[in-house]
């Protein structure tokens, strides 16, 4: 494991060729969705509630089959691969942490993915050790995660599948009852994790984290991609974002507000603004 | 999901706004006269006068089908196995080592078959034109502590949720590498704890959040509590309800005084 070169960035890791998906009994929750997301990237599924972007996500694991259409990831379409299987590439964290956990103590929680994988013991417990670490678990790794407070459930849920090496770590609404420092945290290690050559997807309708964070921004609605660009490219576009029920952060807000007085419209973060702010008045 | 758990169908007729206590006893009263009738062409008529009643709850062939063709399929089997098991009577039909199959054992067969489907059919209206909220009330209004009443609903209520909540939990484990049905007996029983306690853990996280929300709307601060809907007798009820026990108590003094054989 552990640091991926660089230089396999780029190289297409999922693929998505025109997949629609219909809940049984429900309505068509995917309408044909075409991406490829390459090694390395850092992207935010973002949309509002019901827009598909879960349901999409689920695709890339196998957990959810396509009615037409084919996911391919590393090169070969999955339709005739296990869940089991394609957890060794793609690792899935779930919503809520309270649906994974289960194991007496952080260690054996940790250990479940790798053993299920049929890793070797030696291997096993290397995975572990670099889950731990990655995700700073030593102080309470003989802990029962089931009675840690939201904030570590999350993180050991989120281990339990970095334990697994997974080429892509999807991340489903992680930040989700966290406070704004627990959240930081978070994101900074998902960071590392991104640094360390990591395909993060990450779901979320948090807007300030995918302004501060994400490379890459993939906005859905109605079971359609509206916009897919680079985080300035997102934030531009005020229109597809209100389309999609979301509302952009807000110093990217005050940015368009002050775009009339010569401000960039795809300012992401507060110091960026203060940065241009000073541009404006002709330095510090 | 949800469907496979509550059968209840909307609807405006006569059966649906009938009082859930009066539907409750009409159809103890009718399952009692469905035990009692012994005679093959009475229970025929007993069965035409229920599914005249299934036909007027208006409920769509598509939604009662896969109920009537489960049904069908157990009066069938009864049929079936019916003769196997009885060997009384005579004339003989068959003989085949130490089966024998008789004509009266058929008769009987097909009997038990129409009494299991006037018996089914008649719960199966209740269940279709009763929501449970109206079958809850009407359990708590014939004595039952509201407490339980209330336990009562709010299971039936989150039955759907749990079936949703469970799923997830599939799902989640799987994205670990966990494969349920792979392996012999034991290693499934296994797999499944990796279900099963988080499944458990979240019940017991919902139920506690519930018993707080329930708390904090002065839930059991006084005993003598009132209710938006109060169930109130009509005169139809009155009406339905004297006309069930009619249909019972006639052919019930017919059959046990009089000697009729039905």
């Amino acid at each position: 494991m552990i640091p991926r070169p660089v230089t396999d960035r780029g190289e297409r890791i999922i693929s998505t060729r025109d997949i629609k998906f219909t809940y049984e009994n429900g309505p068509e929750a995917l309408r044909g969705i075409n991406l490829d997301i390459r090694s390395g990237e850092y992207v935010a599924l973002v949309g509002g509630n019901g827009s598909g972007k879960t349901t999409l996500a689920k695709h890339m694991n196998g957990l959810l089959r396509p009615s037409s259409g084919s996911v391919e990831v590393m090169g070969k379409p999955t339709h005739d691969r296990t869940v089991a299987e394609l957890s060794k590439v793609v690792g899935y964290a779930f919503q809520n942490p309270d649906h994974q956990l289960f194991c007496s103590t952080v260690d054996d929680e940790l250990a479940f993915g790798p053993r299920n994988l049929g890793s070797s013991p030696e291997d096993v417990a290397r995975r572990v050790e670099y889950a731990i670490d990655t995700m700073d678990l030593r102080s309470i790794r003989g802990e029962p995660p089931l009675s840690l407070s939201l904030g570590d459930r999350r993180k050991v849920s989120i281990a339990s599948v970095i334990a697994m090496d997974p080429k892509v770590l999807i991340l489903d609404e992680p930040t989700m009852g966290l406070d704004a420092a627990q959240s930081r945290d978070l994101m900074g290690t998902v960071r590392k994790l991104n640094d360390d050559g990591h395909t993060i997807i990450l779901i979320t309708h948090e807007m300030k984290l995918v302004a501060e964070h994400v490379d890459r921004v993939i906005v859905m609605a109605n079971g359609r991609t509206m916009l897919d660009a680079d985080a300035k490219g997102a934030f531009t576009d005020l229109t597809i974002l209100g389309l999609s029920k979301l509302v952009p952060p807000p110093v990217s807000k005050l940015a368009h507000r002050l775009a009339e007085r010569g401000v960039s419209k795809d300012i992401l973060s507060p110091e960026e603004l203060v940065f241009e702010l000073m541009r404006l008045r002709g330095g510090p | 999901m949800a469907g496979f758990i509550d059968l209840y169908t909307e609807g405006d007729t006569f059966l649906h706004r009938m009082d859930p206590r009066v539907k409750i006893a009409s159809v103890l009263l009718l399952s009692a006269l469905g035990l009692m009738l012994s005679n093959l062409y009475s229970l025929l008529i007993l069965m035409g006068f229920i599914f005249l009643l299934l036909f007027l709850t208006r409920a769509s062939l598509g939604k009662t089908s896969l109920a009537l063709k489960a049904l069908l399929r157990v009066m069938m089997l009864i049929v079936a196995l019916w003769p196997i098991f009885d060997p009384s009577g005579t004339p003989v039909i068959a003989s085949l080592g130490p089966v024998t199959i008789t004509e009266p054992a058929i008769w009987r067969g097909v009997t038990s078959a129409v009494r299991v489907g006037c018996l089914a059919t008649v719960w199966y209206i209740l269940m279709l034109t009763t929501s449970q909220r109206d079958m809850v009330r009407a359990l708590v209004k014939l004595g039952l502590r509201f407490d339980f009443g209330l336990a009562l609903s709010i299971s039936l209520r989150f039955l759907p949720t749990f079936v949703l909540t469970i799923e997830s939990i599939k799902d989640a484990q799987r994205a670990r590498g966990l494969e349920l049905d792979r392996g012999g007996i034991l290693k499934r029983a296994r797999n499944y704890v990796a279900v099963l306690v988080p499944t458990i853990v979240s019940a017991l996280r919902t139920a506690e959040t519930l018993s707080l929300a329930l708390q904090s709307r002065a839930y059991g601060a006084r005993a003598d509590r009132t209710y938006l809907r109060d169930l109130s007798m009509r005169r139809s009820d009155a009406v339905a309800i004297a006309a069930v026990v009619t249909i019972l108590v006639v052919p019930a003094v017919m059959k046990y005084m009089l000697g009729y054989e039905l």
